[in-house]
């Protein structure tokens, strides 16, 4: 009885890990890569085609070559994170756009300096205020809040929003929102719906920075400097004619011999047991 | 002291069946399933062939139909028409937005399609329930506690709700995904998503914790049967995650498996975990941000 009850216990667990292995052999790569400065704090990046220039626990850090090596000394940073700020600016807690204030920015707070505009976008911005709720203004004018963070866990905040960055050519109209715990987040689609894009990275980012040249993106954070470059997400290959064919043929191989080994063990099954539900049923 | 529940089923002459035969159908037809999900993906991709795992529900209908005509398997005939009323369901669910928007050149946003979709999926899985009782025995049916409900039933409801809300914000939230709510997405969304994640979780729960559970309790002990059951919800979870980091996630499902069926099991009654089901799904709608390969 107990060894019955072990074998069927252990085919059911042989089947999940089975299939749970399988599963985890097919995850894709790493998203973001490591440059550099691993176990350092990385808290200001920029990019400008070969240049890269980083704040490295308080001291700076230059690279000529696309971040392959740095250098110590070089000029800070600039300490906004913005895209092609001198479209979309925040002053006094108001959006300003060139040199007008956005009739409907609503009041980010005096001390809202992050927002990014990607150009593929046009008249899409993003902007963060300063109680950290993440606002979008769509290509109407029209401004909405986009994104709240959630607290860590009870008894905590959320984390602060540390960095937003986008593309200054329509290479992708995505924007890069970096958190203090939650790495960062991606919209592809102007604020309406956004995902966590950070496999690989840190979750505590401090900084970030794109360059078009290079379509890539650089992310600062607290165990070193990451890049990622931008790619589309694979998508399925779509088959025509005979491929389809042959691969639907082979499912159905596939599927006729499953059904007919099954059929076979539960012939073996009932053959050997004999009718034992007769006489249960009597109990009944 | 008064029991908090009352047990309306006495477990010990509800068993009908053969424990052993059960066993052996529910393990042959769960490896049956996994080599008709993952055989074909060594050799070709059935992501762009059969991206609504057709082949899953035509192995159960096949295994299930020829169970239902010869009698000498009338004793695995309940467990075979609940697997087919997992993969089927399952089948139709993930199809329906596809065939609304290439074949009936529909233009409905997708929370909408989704919503016909989880509709479709309960209406066929109350097919095959109906399935069942004319094809099976009566003293092999499950028992499904649908009909059944009371003040217990409510209080632990209520108290599952209020738990699960607790366990969520007192986890961290980068192990949930738990990290925002996009407010245009949700007022976007909610409308014909939430009916549609209700409706979905509703046909869950009477396909996992309604037939199988019913089943597997005519040929086992209840806990067994509970973590048959439970293993299962976390199985048919890792066959719906098609790429991506799975890690907490099937784990996670199994243990809200084990709990749902052991509320139905206290209670009688299906519809707290129905309801607990239908809060969490629509919390995660609403709350959990996916990641760039899914969750």
């Amino acid at each position: 009885m107990v060894t019955k009850k072990f074998f069927a216990l252990l085919v059911t667990c042989g089947a999940v890990f089975g299939t749970t292995a399988v599963a985890h052999a097919g995850d894709s790569g790493a998203w973001w890569q490591p440059v550099g400065f691993s176990g350092h704090v990385v808290s200001a990046v920029h990019a400008s085609g070969k240049t890269v220039s980083v704040t490295v626990d308080g001291e700076q850090w230059v690279s000529t070559d696309g971040a392959v090596t740095f250098v110590s000394g070089g000029v800070a940073p600039p300490e906004s994170m913005n895209s092609h700020d001198e479209i979309w600016t925040i002053a006094d807690g108001r959006v300003v756009h060139g040199q007008t204030l956005d009739p409907s920015s609503p009041p980010l707070g005096s001390s809202a300096h992050l927002i990014a505009a990607p150009t593929a976008l046009p008249g899409t911005v993003v902007a963060v205020s300063d109680d950290g709720v993440v606002w979008r203004r769509s290509s109407d004018g029209k401004w909405q809040q986009s994104f709240v963070l959630l607290p860590q866990r009870i008894g905590s905040g959320p984390p602060t929003i540390t960095a937003l960055a986008a593309f200054d050519q329509p290479i992708t109209g995505a924007v890069y929102l970096a958190t203090d715990g939650y790495s960062v987040l991606e919209t592809s689609n102007g604020g309406d719906d956004w995902v966590r894009a950070g496999p690989g990275l840190p979750d505590a980012v401090l900084s970030l920075a794109t360059d078009s040249t290079t379509h890539t993106i650089y992310a600062g954070t607290r165990n070193g400097l990451w890049v990622h470059v931008v790619r589309a997400i694979p998508t399925p290959p779509i088959y025509t004619d005979n491929a389809l064919w042959w691969r639907r043929g082979g499912i159905a191989v596939v599927v006729l011999l499953a059904a007919a080994m099954t059929l076979g063990l539960l012939s073996v099954a009932i053959g050997s047991s004999s009718y034992q539900s007769h006489e249960r049923r009597n109990d009944c | 002291m008064r029991p908090l529940y009352k047990r309306r089923v006495d477990v010990a002459r509800y068993r009908t069946m053969s424990w052993w035969e059960t066993a052996v159908g529910l393990g042959a037809t769960t490896f049956a399933l996994g080599v008709a999900l993952l055989v074909p993906r060594l050799f070709s991709d059935p992501n762009g062939v059969d991206p609504h795992d057709f082949r899953l529900a035509a192995v159960t209908l096949f295994v299930a139909t020829v169970v239902a005509v010869r009698a000498r398997f009338v004793g695995m005939r309940s467990l075979t028409w609940a697997l087919c009323a997992i993969a089927v369901p399952f089948s139709l669910w993930s199809a329906t937005p596809y065939v609304l928007t290439v074949y009936f050149r529909s233009h409905m946003n997708f929370p909408t399609q989704l919503c016909i979709a989880s509709a479709f999926q309960l209406m066929m899985t109350f097919v095959f329930v109906f399935v069942i009782r004319l094809t099976v025995p009566e003293h092999h049916r499950p028992h499904l506690r649908l009909g059944s409900s009371g003040r217990s039933a409510a209080l632990v409801a209520v108290a599952g709700v209020v738990a699960f809300v607790g366990i969520a914000l007192a986890l961290p939230a980068m192990w949930l995904g738990r990290v925002g709510i996009a407010p245009i997405a949700v007022l976007r969304d909610l409308p014909w998503g939430g009916p549609a994640w209700a409706l979905l979780a509703v046909a869950q729960e009477i396909q996992f914790r309604g037939l199988l559970l019913g089943t597997c309790e005519r040929v086992m002990s209840q806990r067994w049967a509970n973590v048959v059951q439970a293993l299962f919800f976390g199985l048919s979870h890792i066959a719906v995650q098609q790429e991506g980091p799975i890690g907490f996630f099937v784990p996670l499902v199994i243990a809200l498996g084990l709990l749902f069926g052991w509320m139905t099991q206290k209670t009688q009654s299906l519809w707290p975990a129905i309801v607990i089901h239908v809060v969490a799904d629509v919390a995660v709608a609403v709350a959990v941000v996916p990641g760039l390969y899914g969750y």
